[in-house]
């Protein structure tokens, strides 16, 4: 296949976790050096290797230099952007253009106040604009939970798709968790158990929201030279995009159904030869579950839609059409904040999933965000 | 009966004229005085010319809902017992996709209907802060007798004209 990347072509040849947990009561910098340790391991590489740092969470300097990484030719703090396709994208970009031979990408994402801490008024979510918020707080309009609630409600309005979808949708994913070691929820999870769980910002169900908990993951990235003389099969980077159309007010957007993946995966499609119909596994942000519907779409894994019927009949399972998520989604794996379908991405290729294994894996796709703003990246073998 | 402060909103000049305005039972948008083009939420420069030249105007205060949610949890002292509240994304009637978040009053989350016609009404939180809020077009004065919870925490507090 063409690959129309600019630059060297760019392979991920590690990929770790921390011991993610909730209140793990470990610090964010533990959770960097074990998340680094991890990837290091699973790629064969001294840390003496490392030449590039990229992080959204933490500080890309101060992970390098506790780790023992070498002098870097390249580092780079992200935030407020969409999840870890941004560390993952520019350290990629990173390697293509020859600013370093081999970089890390770090997420690092440590457990927010409850919604119990936030009614008592002992804690605060952090906000980026106080203006913005002044449109928002007299309203109680707080949490992101609220902005998923208002666009799961119009998505519905807009889409055939229905409660009893998202309630499907939530039955495989936990599906898949029970096949997966590093998930954090493992109790088996029906449709109907969905039903009967309770409401956040109606539609909204604490069911259709990611985990929250202490996470650090890791993934590096360096040439196709390099990967081919290390310890795992290589998996290479065909193309990447990333896409802004609005700013950070999700509530106010002009239309919440079709969103900034759709402009995103347009980007990326374009940047390929390859197809949604040549996609074996796909892996999609579920922050909120609304969002997973939204990728399905957006990709063209789906007719525009028509994401809830299309869950419904099974074809995001193992041996449907595109099994999506398959490491169970951050619902269950917990809030990794879009690094766990990259690092499952990988894992398929690879196939080093075990009984969650997608049979001859060889193009995955996996996408970050919603609304405003969003990324992806398309893999190969 | 809860204590809590309301919300304090900031003094800038990206806000101060949208708070005069509703502590007077006005709705103003900001406006840019060279394209006509409403700017919500509100910035220092006109998206549409990059004219600085902007101002609070009061608009009619007719509204469509985009979308709702009913907020079952609080995540503010203020909010604790007012849920479940209704919080509406409604498209102004000025410009196309001016969106507006705000407060559905007046209303059983049963009746709320995304498309229907809105009209502004204001709630006063606290001494320094009143709100816009909405209400079902033409409801005005009928509807605060309803009994669902949603309705009568949500309407709890709205002034009368």
């Amino acid at each position: 296949m063409k690959n129309k990347q600019h630059g060297r072509r760019v392979a991920i040849v590690g990929v770790g976790y921390s011991q993610v947990a909730r209140n793990s009561g470990m610090s964010e910098r533990l959770h960097a050096a074990q998340a680094a340790t991890a990837a290091l391991n699973d790629a064969g590489l001294k840390a003496s290797d490392i030449d590039g740092v990229s992080t959204w969470g933490g500080d890309a300097t101060d992970f390098a230099w506790q780790m023992g990484f070498n002098p870097l030719t390249w580092h780079l703090n992200v935030g407020v952007s969409p999840a870890f396709i941004q560390p993952a994208m520019h350290a990629a970009m990173a390697v293509a253009t020859g600013q370093a031979e081999t970089v890390m990408a770090f997420r690092l994402m440590m457990q927010q106040p409850s919604g119990a801490a936030l009614a008592a008024g002992g804690a605060a979510l952090g906000v980026l604009s106080v203006v913005d918020t002044a449109y928002q707080h007299p309203y109680g309009v707080y949490s992101p939970t609220q902005w998923a609630g208002l666009m799961m409600q119009r998505y519905m309005y807009d889409s055939d798709s229905t409660e009893e979808h998202f309630a499907r949708f939530a039955e495989i994913q936990r599906s898949y968790a029970l096949m997966h070691d590093d998930a954090l929820q493992k109790a088996p999870l029906s449709a109907q158990d969905y039903l009967n769980s309770q409401y956040v910002s109606k539609p909204l169900r604490l069911l259709d929201c990611d985990y929250p908990c202490d996470s650090g993951s890791a993934v590096i990235f360096t040439t196709e030279e390099r990967a081919r003389d290390l310890k795992q099969p290589a998996v290479f980077v065909e193309a990447s995009a990333v896409s802004a159309i609005h700013d950070m007010n999700f509530e106010v957007m002009p239309d919440m159904s079709v969103t900034s993946p759709k402009h995103c995966a347009d980007t990326l499609w374009a940047r390929t030869d390859l197809k949604p119909t040549d996609v074996s596994t796909a892996h999609l942000y579920d922050g909120f579950s609304v969002i997973t519907f939204q990728w399905l779409e957006a990709l063209g894994l789906c007719p525009p839609g028509q994401a809830g019927p299309f869950i419904a009949e099974g074809n995001t399972m193992l041996g449907g059409k595109v099994p999506t998520n398959t490491d169970g989604g951050a619902i269950n794996v917990g809030r990794r904040h879009g690094a766990n379908f990259c690092i499952e991405a990988v894992r398929q290729l690879r196939g080093q999933c075990g009984d969650r294994q997608v049979a001859n894996a060889e193009v995955s796709v996996w996408a970050n965000a919603v609304g405003p703003f969003s990324g992806a990246m398309v893999l190969t073998k | 009966m809860n204590q809590a402060a309301a919300p304090q909103v900031l003094d800038d000049l990206c806000t101060t004229f949208f708070y005069e305005g509703s502590q007077v039972r006005e709705l103003r948008i900001l406006r840019c005085q060279n394209c006509g083009f409403y700017i919500h939420l509100p910035r220092p420069i006109c998206r549409n010319c990059q004219s600085f030249d902007l101002k609070g105007e009061v608009v009619s205060g007719k509204a469509t809902l985009y979308t709702y949610t009913v907020a079952t949890k609080p995540f503010h002292p203020f909010f604790v017992d007012r849920v479940p509240y209704i919080v509406a994304t409604v498209a102004l009637a000025e410009q196309p996709k001016l969106h507006l978040i705000s407060n559905l009053v007046g209303i059983d989350e049963a009746n709320v209907k995304i498309g229907m016609d809105l009209e502004v009404d204001f709630e006063v939180l606290s001494d320094t802060l009143t709100i816009p809020v909405f209400r079902a077009a033409g409801s005005l004065g009928t509807s605060s007798t309803t009994s669902s919870p949603a309705s009568s925490s949500a309407s709890a507090g709205t002034s009368k004209s």
